[in-house]
């Protein structure tokens, strides 16, 4: 405060001193007086001076505080204005963000589907080429397509051709089969006729040599005549025509039964038979392949012990057979004839089936080997299969499995 | 009607079937008037022609020259004046379907002709027994065909 008041009390007393009436004057006494009042009167002017100016500058502070108070004013408005400005630019900039970030993932994805398509013209290309080459194929395949048919056409005609062929040869084979049961054992028949008579006239004048060679002769006469016979059975069996019908199963053994009485009692056989039921066989055929079973099995019994044999039926299912032969849905009509005979070592069980295959000498036992091949052929005829199993001195058993319809 | 003498046709190719045929007979000492004839040409005109008498029984073989046994069997059912008479089929082969075929075409009886002479003799002596005696139990000289199951001969023992 001091400090301030300084300049301002040099200034005033300059501003005194310079308005000094020269009119005045003062005495000494005076002079103090004087000098008092004078300072006082310089105070006071100085003083309204000083108010006058602080008037002045407080009108002017008050002008300047209006003037500010304004520009104050003012500004809030227009820094209210900018806040409402900024807000709204920053809401635009915001948006112009957005649109410009969506603009981004636009172009990218513009981008991106400008590559896939350029992708898919690409993969189209290959695709068309691809076509163009499965065509040219295709094209190459249908001529190739009607060289085959052409050849399976040609195929067809020599098989037709082969089918007739094998119809005339059928009917060779059938007429052969009829020269050779008729025309082949008539010059047969008269051999053994012949012996039979020079063995009964002229007995008296044959040496014992000469007996037992004749002999010998009509035992080869006899296995001659029993081949061309089986031989007959076995053709007759492959080439007569297949009529199915219900056969009861237990009569025809019965009846086979009836025929073998002889052999039955003398092997002190007894046969035990199962329900066998009524399926569908050609007759006949069955009929002979229990013949030969039930013979065979009669033949090859065991010598020291009364021979048993048992027949039995079941149904099976393909699957349920270890036989790859059969097929696994399907069912069977599946035959047992089993005995206790001398059976047959393992290995054979496929052989005993074959044409002429015998595992005995004729001398131990009679026989062509064509029983079991005719047996099989019967099996086949009827769609069906058979098998064998047996172990030597314990038996053998017959496993015949047909369609069941 | 009783019978003196039994009068048998034979038709017959074979020269060695023949000569047993005879040789049977002579053993069997039956009183028998055979006929035989080697073709199935001669058999029809011998049945047919005028001056002949009929036989009371036929044996006939299937293989023969010119004419059939089978051929021979059909004419002679189909025949008014022959139908009657027995017609013993004489065969070396033995087939099922061939047999039927001749019991349904009227044979009287099949014989297959067997391998030894004693057989051979013994299945004739037992066919003509068989005829004779029906043709003697019956007066208008007509013999029944017997039923299927007798229709194949078998040796008696």
């Amino acid at each position: 405060m001091e400090k301030k008041k300084m300049p301002q009390k040099v200034h005033s007393q300059t501003i005194i001193e310079a308005s000094i009436d020269p009119l005045v004057t003062i005495n000494s006494d005076d002079v103090t007086e004087q000098k008092w009042v004078k300072d006082l009167r310089i105070a006071n002017i100085e003083l309204a001076f000083q108010n006058n100016e602080k008037e002045k500058r407080a009108a002017e502070l008050a002008i300047a505080n209006k003037e500010l108070a304004f520009q104050n004013n003012e500004k809030e408005k227009r820094a209210t204005e900018l806040g409402v400005a900024n807000k709204e630019l920053a809401f635009q900039n915001h948006e112009k963000e957005k649109r410009a970030a969506e603009l981004v993932i636009a172009n990218k994805e513009l981008a991106f589907q400008n590559d896939e398509k350029e992708k898919r013209a690409a993969e189209l290309g290959i695709a068309i080429k691809e076509l163009a080459f499965q065509n040219g194929e295709k094209e190459k395949r249908a001529a190739e397509l009607v060289i085959a048919n052409n050849e399976l056409a040609f195929q067809n005609d020599e098989k037709e051709k082969r089918a007739e062929e094998l119809i005339i040869a059928n009917k060779e084979l059938l007429a052969f089969t009829y020269i050779s049961s008729h025309d082949l054992q008539e010059p047969l028949r008269k051999i053994q006729t012949f012996i039979t008579i020079i063995l009964e006239n002229e007995n008296e004048n044959l040496s014992e040599n000469g007996k037992y060679n004749f002999e010998r002769m009509q035992l080869a006469a006899g296995r001659m005549q029993q081949l061309i016979d089986d031989l007959l059975a076995f053709s007759r069996v492959a080439t007569t025509e297949l009529n199915f019908e219900k056969t009861n199963l237990n009569q025809i053994i019965e009846e086979v039964k009836a025929e073998l009485k002889d052999t039955i009692h003398e092997k002190q056989a007894t046969i035990e038979i199962g329900e066998l039921g009524t399926p569908n066989l050609i007759a006949f055929q069955f009929r002979q392949l229990m013949y030969n079973l039930i013979s065979n099995a009669l033949k090859f019994s065991n010598p020291e012990i009364p021979s048993y044999i048992i027949i039995t039926k079941r149904m099976v299912k393909g699957h349920e057979v270890n036989n790859e032969k059969l097929s696994k849905g399907k069912s069977y009509f599946h035959i047992k004839v089993k005995d206790n005979g001398i059976g047959f070592e393992p290995h054979f069980s496929e052989r005993i089936f074959g044409v002429f295959q015998k595992l005995h000498g004729k001398e131990v036992y009679s026989g062509t080997g064509i029983g079991l091949a005719i047996v099989k052929k019967i099996a086949e005829n009827h769609n069906g299969i058979i098998a064998a199993t047996g172990e030597l001195k314990k038996g053998a058993t017959f496993d015949i499995y047909i369609p069941s319809n | 009607m009783p019978l003196k003498q039994l009068n048998i046709l034979l038709a017959d190719d074979d020269v060695d079937d023949c000569i047993f045929f005879k040789k049977a007979l002579e053993e069997l000492l039956l009183a028998t008037d055979v006929t035989v004839v080697n073709d199935g040409e001669k058999l029809m005109q011998q049945l047919t022609s005028k001056d002949s008498e009929l036989p009371h029984v036929l044996f006939l073989d299937l293989n023969m020259p010119r004419k059939n046994g089978f051929e021979c069997l059909a004419e002679i059912k189909q025949n008014e004046k022959l139908a009657a008479l027995p017609v013993i089929i004489f065969s070396t082969s033995f087939e099922q379907g061939v047999v039927n075929q001749l019991y349904l075409s009227g044979a009287q009886y099949f014989i297959r002709k067997p391998s030894e002479f004693e057989q051979f003799k013994n299945i004739i002596h037992q066919t003509l027994f068989l005829i004779a005696s029906q043709l003697a139990s019956n007066k208008t000289g007509k013999i029944r065909q017997p039923e299927k199951e007798d229709f194949v001969l078998v040796l008696v023992k």
